[in-house]
């Protein structure tokens, strides 16, 4: 990737957030009260401000992508040598994190820490599956002790196994 | 309460084993966490975080300034021995510490190193505890015009500095005073950006936000690339850092402490460029110049010296302004907060004990990096089997662990994860991620002086030019800005 190239897609993706901000997301989701006398002591003024702020950065970096030459950056990644497995790990990541969120409440921090402890190793094609397994039953049990014996946190249970 | 007063509280509030044991600890962890490429300093302090919440504040923040100090040190040890820098700021140390770890000197880079970086955290120290009061008791005269021109200046130089790019540096610090803006309004008490979610009313919670910003990015690269992190470790080799050595390079060691105050103390700068200040300077005056970039000791002393500088000398605008100099004092800066207390110049008036028992336990945390960095170089073999992609996994878990525990909400997991990945599409897209967690913090804080001063003076936006301090700061941010841009110009334009 080229300078050139990051600050083009940049500048029109910012320059799309902040237009975003300013006709749409602001006055839809910044309450103001309707007596305020005073525009810059409104909820509404930094918002703005910023959003226009973001607005002109985004000139900046559109402005500075047409000037710039299409030298790849010395550091380029090249990405992973697997090729599109890479974009399935992404994916299989996300997936665990939004199991994770699901799992929460239902199953208990520990065992859902234990299952997202096991799913990453595996998706991260580990070369020590039995030391994983181990690791991920120790290490939530281990953070349980800490967090809800010395520190007293309530760490969720789930509604299935229940540990003191 | 005098000085003598100040330093006796000070005594009474570390003078026990339990605050050494944590600073103690902090530096094992911090060597540990700097020492494994990919985990860094950061990392390191943001995980243990969660950990100081059941703790009293001074010992708290003493594990984690033990973590900060260690982990700067403990990032050499890949540096020299894989070539691959286990925190950012050890880069220029790769320069002439893998020649000596290839030429079977690899003992005698880290003794350089680890000797180095002990004079220079002593200096940094030193500067610490000299300058901070004297800057906090000139800062009780700021008010809301010269707070705000404060955090605005220390914004500008954040986002011009710590990245490549002052445009992708000012994008990241606004993205993050946009997040700031999340939560009730600090006046009138409206609903902004809250979509009707009682979670979001108090803002997004700063821990959440770190975490996810510098621990979940580095999981998410590693299931892009699990390989990536595979080295060769070098053997540590029969030869030591003798007297002479160090003696030879005194000089060279006590500039880049120097250059690691200065640049540790303006805020955003932190320890990365400082450490290649210093190399380059050591390389100018040395008689060994063309020893250099070849495996030269006094490039590593000069290079550990630099970026080990700018530890205690971050603390400055923290403890004195309360505005956090880079991200890892950002972090300790949520220690604080955590605890109830806000670093400033009231601090020193409120809180004096805790300031100079900070004092106290930073100077032993010299000392104590000497026997844990000398430990630390023999077994960091240990260190590196440990395999990646069964400790990034347990970081995961950690991460789950720690961000619940500071407001018993699975929310904020949630927003760690979304932050996580905001932080991946950051880093893949080059922008710095430092500009953003530190306007996050400061972002209430700089809407908050300008909305006072707005108050104070009915509107009138002259109040923000209203005296020297202000417009020192208004000069100071011009100055950057106009340094930065004529930088960047002349970059693309190389001259022939």
């Amino acid at each position: 990737m080229s300078q050139k190239s990051l600050h083009l897609r940049l500048g029109i993706v910012v320059v799309l957030c902040a237009l975003f901000l300013v006709f749409y997301a602001i006055p839809s989701f910044v309450f103001a009260p309707s007596n305020v006398g005073n525009i810059v002591l409104s909820p509404l003024f930094w918002p703005f401000v910023l959003a226009g702020l973001a607005g002109l950065v985004g000139v900046g970096l559109l402005a500075s992508g047409f000037s710039s030459d299409d030298t790849p950056f010395e550091d380029a990644e090249t990405g992973p040598s697997d090729g599109s497995a890479g974009w399935l790990r992404l994916l299989g990541l996300a997936a665990i994190m939004l199991i994770v969120m699901f799992a929460l409440p239902r199953l208990g921090m520990v065992w859902t820490s234990m299952l997202a402890f096991v799913a990453c190793a595996f998706l991260f094609r580990t070369r020590h599956p039995m030391i994983a397994v181990i690791c991920a039953i120790v290490v939530p049990l281990l953070l349980y002790a800490f967090f809800a014996h010395v520190a007293g946190v309530a760490i969720p249970q789930g509604h299935f196994v229940r540990l003191p | 309460m005098s000085l003598l007063d100040s330093l006796a509280a000070g005594f009474a509030l570390v003078g026990n084993v339990e605050a050494f044991f944590m600073l103690f600890c902090g530096l094992i962890i911090g060597v540990v966490g700097g020492a494994i490429p990919g985990l860094s300093a950061t990392m390191a302090v943001a995980l243990t975080l969660p950990f100081t919440f059941a703790m009293t504040p001074i010992n708290g923040i003493l594990l984690l300034l033990g973590v900060y100090k260690g982990g700067i040190f403990g990032g050499s040890i890949p540096a020299i021995l894989i070539k691959t820098p286990g925190t950012p700021a050890s880069s220029a140390t790769i320069l002439d510490g893998h020649p000596l770890a290839e030429r079977g000197e690899a003992g005698r880079a880290l003794g350089m190193a680890l000797y180095a970086s002990c004079t220079a955290d002593a200096v940094s120290n030193l500067a610490l505890i000299l300058f901070a009061g004297w800057l906090a008791s000139f800062a009780l005269n700021f008010g809301p015009p010269e707070f705000f021109a404060l955090i605005l200046f220390s914004l500008t130089i954040i986002a011009g500095v710590s990245g490549e790019s002052l445009l992708r540096g000012a994008l990241s610090a606004l993205a993050g005073l946009l997040l700031a803006t999340v939560g009730l309004d600090l006046i009138y008490g409206t609903n902004r950006f809250t979509f009707g979610d009682p979670n979001m009313m108090g803002g997004l919670n700063f821990i959440a936000v770190l975490i996810g910003l510098f621990a979940i990015p580095e999981i998410i690269a590693m299931a892009w690339n699990p390989v990536a992190h595979l080295g060769k470790t070098r053997a540590l080799g029969k030869s030591r850092c003798s007297l002479a050595d160090y003696l030879g390079s005194f000089k060279s060691i006590i500039r880049g402490s120097m250059i690691g105050v200065f640049l540790g103390s303006i805020p955003g700068i932190g320890a990365a460029p400082s450490a290649f200040l210093s190399y380059s300077e050591a390389r100018r005056t040395s008689k060994n110049k063309a020893n250099f970039g070849k495996g030269e000791i006094e490039g590593v002393a000069a290079s550990e010296a630099g970026n080990n500088g700018v530890a205690g000398a971050t603390l400055i605008p923290l403890l004195a302004l309360g505005v956090p100099g880079d991200v890892i004092t950002a972090i300790i800066i949520g220690a604080f907060m955590v605890h109830g207390l806000q670093p400033g110049p009231m601090m020193f008036v409120l809180n004096a004990d805790i300031i100079y028992g900070l004092f106290i336990g930073l100077i032993v945390s010299s000392v104590f990096l000497l026997v844990v960095g000398s430990v630390a170089i023999r077994g960091f073999r240990f260190v590196a089997d440990v395999p990646k992609r069964i400790l990034m996994p347990g970081v995961l878990v950690l991460c789950i662990y720690g961000v619940f525990a500071v407001n018993n909400n699975i929310f904020d997991v949630g927003v760690m994860f979304v932050m996580g990945w905001l932080g991946y599409v950051m880093m893949r897209n080059r922008i710095p991620a430092a500009p953003f967690l530190i306007a996050f913090i400061l972002g209430p804080l700089l809407e908050d002086n300008f909305r006072q001063s707005m108050l104070m003076s009915g509107s009138d936006p002259l109040i923000l030019f209203r005296g020297p301090i202000t417009w020192a700061f208004w000069t100071l941010t011009a100055i950057t800005v106009f340094a930065i841009t004529r930088s960047t110009l002349r970059q693309k334009v190389p001259l022939s």
